[in-house]
């Protein structure tokens, strides 16, 4: 054999390796077991080692201003500290009564539990039980309070549906979230921001690894880790302007006796959302100590779904405010020129569909026919472009689509179109009077009342179309800036200019001397609007209005839905104009009504 | 088998195995038996011996086989290696972060277990005109890529431990097949050059954070930290006689996860004391020394560089293993060879113990 020799060395070599590994394990046996032998059977022994979480404070929410939105207090949590001994079921009758939790839910919850790290059986405790509980020690073995950040929603129903809220992490969470090191018992963001930046925003646990006594009592503190807070979010909504959206739906509802409504407000030069508002609404804080089932059962059970945010999730037929939509795509595919007059007898020619209450209007042109909501003008537009058309006009908007706001759950709305007819009907031809619903943003059509913002953005930003946004920047806990968010410029409309022009002009009449004249009347800056009435199978319609101003340089867009409010004008209109009147500083005696009255274009900051 | 083979048979080698095979049922048995319900009390403990009849019957069987025979199926035993690493990434199910195991009816095997015996055998095949002949970083480079393939899937899973396995495998056999020292040397140096840039870009981050916790326990003291505190306490409390079979309070009341798989040595450490850790890791000895016993007496290289890559990779288990769970090495999830619970692991070690004693049963001359 080659190189024998060679080959018995290079073994050698090994077996020396082999001996010294072995040496080293077995000198590190020794030192542990015999030289620090008595150390760590003192550690075994006077048992045990125990670990004491500290739970990371979530970083909080401010507004555009750094106005305080969402927060944490320190709480209180009831916990067990797993002892050698079973705690006995004195104790835990004692405790049962004290805390009124039942038996059975705090032996299940020490038999389901494994590990070390104490046994919480309740959340967010009173300080009257603190106290009863530290004063009387030894009546309560094993129990400990720890002390925990609860999440605080300072505004409570106000904003929830942007805020979201935060709850203990469940089973197929902790699955899909396991890699990225979540663990059993986190608390995690389930709705809203705190869902979408639960990363971010949740920091990093610490704890404490302590020996403790056979009380439980800690004798000593053997490791720590300090917990590092999350990073803080800048949103782009304006605490005021968002109370005041909240204020002026509430009121309307009240007044009108509707129960559900959605409002967004947004720039529509950057994407900023300023403010959102879905109605009903539900206490996040309801959430930051464990829901009763009874709370939850209410919130479930309610009809009008308090737990969705209608703003984005809510699915409802344009309307009227498709118009905006039709009437640029006529003006762009050159199918009716502005000054055409079309002649309104109160029910088109071809099929015999009218306006809502049945009044002609005789002959219009394209701005009266749009600040008149006109619809049998609009009927003839849909004939002369036809559906195909009118479908990749929406689609330029951005409809059918979600928008990409960093909210969950967004729904895609539906642009009407042949495909989806032959796709769900058993009669899939398509018909005219199919063509003219569409155009007046009926039949099929289906839009959010963020798409409906967004569109109605567009035609104030000349065609941009910016990524809707709630979150300005994130800051991590030693003031860093962690990530910032500028305006992201998704398309520009393929239009020409004077179209846009045009548009904008029918909408500024609206408020001038069409839909929603009557409620504008004396307004002190120039907005351009449109009113919808979406037809509801299930009930009364629903009232649409969508408005942007100051018409000359807009930097406000403001769209509102009324649940089965009846009309736009009558419904949603109101609630729009107290929105408007908040966002340009109009809601509230100013000291300096003239210079303010001169430079009305900022909004408030 | 005849009696030739017979009186051929390493009893040393024989009894050391079936010493720490016997062992570990015992000590499984121990540390699961309190936290497993009444009726699966003794389930782990039946289970892994039932897998070790079932194994040592198979090793009795292949004894009247040649391992030479071994050698023409290399190639193909590497392409079925493959094949097995890509099958868990694909199908594979996840524990703790990575994807290791697949289901075979009612049996989850491990494939990387099985991966490194079949890459010593592959690799031996592939070494075996080689021997002598490795001097140059050139003659290496072949040597590495085929390594390198395997290595990376298993990268990918990602499965640190057995990675690391595959190093000491190659490492070991390229060693003994002679390769230039130089060379040797300067791919160590490229190594702790390279290790910065596989920190940053290779490396996940909870594998980091192993690491990291090597260095400070302190740094996650909820985590693996926790694991290794605990686990030196576990041993460090056993003192010099133990505590005694089944009365190990660390281990017994559940204060040590996973003590019947990767954390076995804590319970032997703490329930037998010294005494035992250092009669167990003796009979360790004695099988790695009998290991290379036998590579020096193989009739050919291929035999050779089995028993090295096979001792290699035993004796690399035992230091990473036991050494983690004494704090001198980092948590990388690799199983104590013919101790851990796993029915993987078992069947692997017993087949390779199975490949020395053939190799010793087919030297070329009587010695008694």
């Amino acid at each position: 054999m080659v190189e024998n020799d060679e080959f018995i060395g290079r073994l050698k070599v090994l077996g020396v390796l082999i001996v010294l590994v072995i040496a080293v394990l077995i000198g590190r046996a020794g030192h542990l077991q015999v030289y620090d032998g008595d150390y760590y059977a003192r550690l075994a022994d006077g048992n045990r080692i125990r670990l004491i979480p500290a739970m990371a404070p979530r970083g909080t929410f401010y507004d555009r201003n750094g106005a305080l939105l969402v927060n944490n207090r320190p709480g209180f949590t009831v916990s067990l500290m797993p002892l050698a001994a079973p705690i006995s079921d004195e104790v835990i009758a004692r405790l049962s009564g004290l805390l009124k939790v039942p038996v059975e839910d705090i032996e299940q919850k020490i038999a389901a539990h494994t590990g070390f790290n104490p046994i919480r059986i309740k959340a967010d405790v009173t300080p009257d039980i603190y106290t009863i509980i530290e004063e009387r020690k030894e009546e309560y073995p094993g129990v400990i309070i720890e002390t925990q950040s609860v999440r605080d929603y300072v505004l409570n129903e106000q904003g929830a549906h942007t805020f979201g809220y935060v709850s203990e992490i469940n089973d197929m969470e902790l699955e899909k979230k396991k890699d990225e090191g979540y663990k059993s018992g986190d608390i995690i963001g389930k709705f809203g921001l705190e869902r979408v930046y639960d990363r971010e925003i949740r920091g990093v646990d610490g704890g404490e690894q302590v020996e403790v006594d056979v009380a439980g009592k800690p004798v000593q503190r053997l490791g720590m880790k300090p917990p590092v807070a999350g990073a803080d979010l800048y949103l782009t909504i304006d605490k005021e302007l968002q109370q005041a959206a909240e204020k002026a739906v509430d009121e309307q509802l009240a007044l009108i006796n509707a129960h559900a409504a959605a409002a967004v407000v947004l720039n529509p030069q950057t994407g900023e959302v300023l403010a959102m508002v879905s109605r009903p609404a539900f206490n996040p804080n309801l959430f930051a100590h464990g829901i009763s089932s009874k709370e939850w059962s209410k919130l479930n059970d309610n009809p009008y779904h308090p737990m969705d945010n209608k703003a984005i999730t809510g699915e409802y037929p344009p309307g009227s405010t498709f118009k905006i939509v039709t009437g640029t795509a006529a003006l762009t595919e050159g199918v009716v020129s502005p000054e055409e007059l079309i002649f309104d007898s109160g029910r088109h020619w071809i099929i015999p569909k009218g306006n809502a209450d049945g009044e002609a209007l005789g002959n219009i042109n394209f701005v009266q026919a749009m600040a008149h909501s006109d619809n049998v003008y609009f009927y003839e537009m849909g004939n002369r472009l036809g559906i195909d058309r009118l479908e990749k006009y929406a689609r330029m908007f951005g409809l059918g689509k979600v928008t990409g706001i960093d909210l969950p759950y967004e729904s895609e709305g539906l642009v009407a179109n042949r495909r989806y007819k032959e796709l769900n009907f058993e009669d899939g031809d398509w018909y005219l009077s199919e063509t003219f619903d569409a155009a007046i943003g009926q039949g099929f059509n289906l839009v959010t009342p963020l798409q409906a913002a967004m569109v109605m953005g567009e035609i104030a930003a000349d065609g941009k179309r910016f990524q809707p946004h709630m979150v300005n920047r994130i800051v991590g806990p030693d003031g860093k800036l962690v990530k910032e968010f500028k305006p992201v410029l998704l398309s520009q409309l393929d239009v020409p200019a004077a179209d846009i022009k045009l548009v904008q002009t029918g909408l500024h009449d609206v408020t001038k001397y069409g839909t929603a004249a009557r409620i504008f009347a004396g307004f002190p800056i120039e907005i351009a609007g449109k009113t919808g009435t979406a037809e509801n199978p299930h009930g009364k319609d629903h009232g649409w209005f969508v408005a942007y101003g100051p018409f000359d340089a807009p930097n406000v867009v403001v769209a509102v839905i009324v649940e089965q409010g009846g009309y736009g004008a009558q419904s949603a209109v109101p609630i729009g104009r107290k929105i408007l009147e908040a966002a340009f500083g109009l809601n509230q005696p100013q000291p300096v009504q003239a210079s303010q009255a001169a430079q009305p274009a900022q909004p408030k900051q | 088998m005849n009696k030739r083979l017979l009186r051929r048979t390493d009893f040393t080698l024989l009894l050391a195995t079936a010493g720490i095979v016997i062992m570990s049922l015992i000590i499984i048995g121990s540390a699961t038996h309190i936290n497993t319900p009444t009726e699966e009390r003794y389930w782990y403990v039946q289970r892994q011996g039932l897998f070790a009849l079932m194994n040592f019957a198979l090793a009795v069987f292949l004894m009247n086989f040649d391992y030479k025979m071994l050698q023409a199926y290399g190639n193909r035993f590497y392409v079925f290696n493959l094949i097995m690493l890509i099958a868990v990434m694909v199908a594979g199910h996840s524990a703790l972060g990575a994807q290791r195991w697949i289901m075979l009816g009612p049996i989850s095997i491990q494939p990387s277990e099985f991966s490194k015996l079949i890459m010593i055998v592959c690799l031996a095949a592939m070494l075996e005109d080689k021997v002598g002949k490795l001097n140059t970083l050139h003659d290496l480079l072949p040597v590495a890529a085929y390594v390198g393939l395997p290595f990376i899937l298993v990268l990918k899973q990602p499965d640190l431990g057995t990675s690391l396995v595959f190093m000491a495998i190659f490492f070991g056999m390229v060693f003994a097949a002679g390769i230039n020292l130089r060379v040797l040397g300067g791919i160590f140096a490229a190594g702790v050059a390279v290790f910065p840039l596989l920190w940053m870009f290779v490396l996940k981050e909870y594998q980091k954070m192993r690491l990291k916790v090597f260095l400070d326990p302190n740094v996650d003291p909820l985590g693996s930290g926790y694991h290794i505190i605990q686990s030196k306490i576990a041993i460090g409390s056993g003192m010099l006689y133990g505590k005694g079979l089944f009365g190990g309070t660390q281990s017994q009341l559940n204060f040590l996860p996973e003590n019947h798989t990767d954390f076995i040595f804590a319970v032997v450490g703490e329930e037998l004391g010294f005494i035992g850790a250092v009669f167990l890791l003796l009979l360790y000895l004695v099988v790695l020394w009998r290991g290379l016993q036998i590579a020096k007496d193989a009739s050919d290289q291929f035999g050779r560089l089995l028993a090295v890559g096979i001792t290699s990779m035993l004796a690399f288990h035992v230091l990473v293993n036991v050494g983690m769970t004494m704090g001198i090495m980092p948590v990388t999830g690799i199983p104590l060879p013919l101790m851990s619970y796993g029915v993987s692991s078992l069947t692997t070690n017993i087949m390779a113990i199975a490949l020395l004693m053939n190799i010793q049963l087919r030297k070329p001359k009587l010695l008694f």
